[in-house]
């Protein structure tokens, strides 16, 4: 079994033809392959979130998933160009300004699960921030920040909607 | 460190048809296949080396597995490969079945919910899965399809032990029917686990409740346990202490003890041992109870 597979995969609206494995999880192709590094490992069994990308706008651990499976669809990571979704731009300038990052190891998880919240509920209350979050660990326990920075990117985005 | 270990080599299949999955299923010997639902567990089994199939077969591509549809006789029927979280968002779901959203609601976070499908989480034949005990309170029966035919198993006859169900070899679980509920019936899900979310259950009981005529008895009572044994089990003889028989905190007390002598939780589980299980047996047992108790009596006043 050499397995060698050549997958035609759509990151951030661009196109890429990556020759790998059929065992490879999607994580390993991203930071690996396509070195989108900004998609981080840490447990590699779904608990800690900070492998979360989207796919077809839906947020999935990228550690659990076949990168084979990912074909023919729409892959998110936190490299999306901000040119091309303001909507990414606001919640990073949001963990900015805001300091909801410390060390910032879980934040591009943060970041891609929050694009999702806000995709389906623009106007999400506290309870429900951190109902989204629950598959999500911030070791350095800044959670306060990172919720208040969601609220800010709630409203931000409102705001940009009204202009 | 085996957390970072890499998966196991293995080949990998994407049938598209129900029909073109059951005759790759139909050729392949014991251990050869690995069927990859949504993957939220088989990544983990595979990552751990307690699985080393030849070759992986995806089910994501095949659409006529993910459906929810309410049928013409007020049943559901519910697609192997449908998610967790369409599950829990599923208007059709959250009417009659919400016990079945709210259960849904209650595994992992959304990451994992996009991802994890009934059928997965049913055919792992997994005694902490937590939706087959409201789907076996709701007396649903699931589809077993194979090359030469397919076949109907009630689902509390489905599971064989640990880790295992009565599926022959080659037939795939593909669709689930869960009948319409009585009126004035209603059903909860309660499960204990160490944190609000994101962890495995310690123990589920799922109750369903039907009441008489007059709102004091229970014309029907159906009591199903994560946990409670090396598999998701209906506890018949649990339930014969309140069929029939009136609501008080004497006959709480008394269905409890019989869950407790019903249920066998395993000994050789490190989350938690059996007389630890089996006080939250008996005690989830009686909050199960009068919390669908109260639940059909809600509807039944909201109704009239």
């Amino acid at each position: 079994m050499n397995g060698s597979i050549t997958l035609k995969l759509n990151v951030n609206g661009v196109l890429h033809e990556v020759a790998t494995q059929p065992w490879r999880t999607l994580l390993e192709v991203l930071r690996e392959n396509l070195v989108l590094t900004g998609t981080k490992r840490s447990c590699g069994e779904g608990q800690c979130g900070t492998c979360t990308v989207l796919i077809d706008g839906k947020a999935i651990n990228s550690c659990l998933y076949l990168a084979v499976e990912a074909q023919g669809k729409d892959i998110s990571t936190i490299e999306g160009p901000v040119e091309t979704d303001p909507m990414l731009e606001k919640i990073q300038q949001s963990f900015v300004t805001k300091g909801a990052i410390q060390c910032g190891f879980c934040t591009p998880g943060m970041i891609m699960a929050t694009k999702s919240l806000l995709s389906e509920n623009p106007k999400p209350n506290e309870d429900e921030i951190r109902t989204a979050l629950v598959g999500h660990l911030c070791r350095c326990t800044g959670y306060v920040q990172i919720v208040e920075a969601i609220q800010d990117a709630a409203v931000q985005l409102e705001h940009e909607g009204e202009n | 460190m085996t957390f970072l270990r890499r998966l196991p080599k293995f080949d990998f299949v994407s049938p598209n048809s129900i029909a073109e999955l059951c005759s790759l299923t139909a050729g392949a010997s014991n251990g050869e296949l690995m069927l990859f639902a949504g993957g939220t567990d088989a990544v983990l089994q595979l990552r751990r080396r307690e699985v080393t199939p030849r070759c992986v077969v995806g089910l994501k591509g095949v659409p006529e597995l993910d459906f929810i549809e309410e049928q013409p006789d007020g049943s559901l029927a519910i697609g192997a490969m449908t998610t967790l979280q369409s599950l829990m968002k599923s208007p059709a779901v959250q009417g009659h079945f919400d016990v079945l959203a709210e259960t849904a609601g209650q595994i992992g976070g959304v990451e994992l919910r996009n991802v994890a499908t009934l059928g997965g989480n049913i055919a792992g034949a997994l005694p902490c899965a937590d939706l087959p005990p409201p789907l076996m309170t709701l007396d649903a029966e699931v589809k077993l399809s194979g090359k030469d035919g397919e076949r109907w198993v009630p689902i509390d006859e489905l599971f064989a032990g640990y880790g295992k169900t009565v599926a022959a070899k080659g037939e795939v679980l593909t669709e689930i029917r869960v009948p319409k509920p009585a009126a004035r019936s209603a059903s909860v899900y309660l499960k204990y686990h160490d944190r609000q979310s994101m962890d495995m259950t310690v123990v589920g009981v799922g109750a369903s409740v039907e009441l008489d005529d007059e709102g004091k008895g229970f014309r029907d009572i159906r009591l199903a346990y994560a946990n409670g044994a090396p598999t998701a089990f209906r506890a018949k003889k649990t339930e014969e202490v309140l069929r029939g028989n009136e609501m008080s905190e004497e006959a709480l007390q008394a269905v409890a003890e019989a869950a407790g002598k019903e249920a066998v939780p395993r000994a050789n589980s490190w989350r938690a041992d059996p007389q630890y299980r089996l006080t939250l047996i008996r005690n989830l047992t009686k909050r199960a109870i009068r919390s669908a108790w109260e639940k059909a009596v809600a509807r039944g006043e909201a109704s009239s």
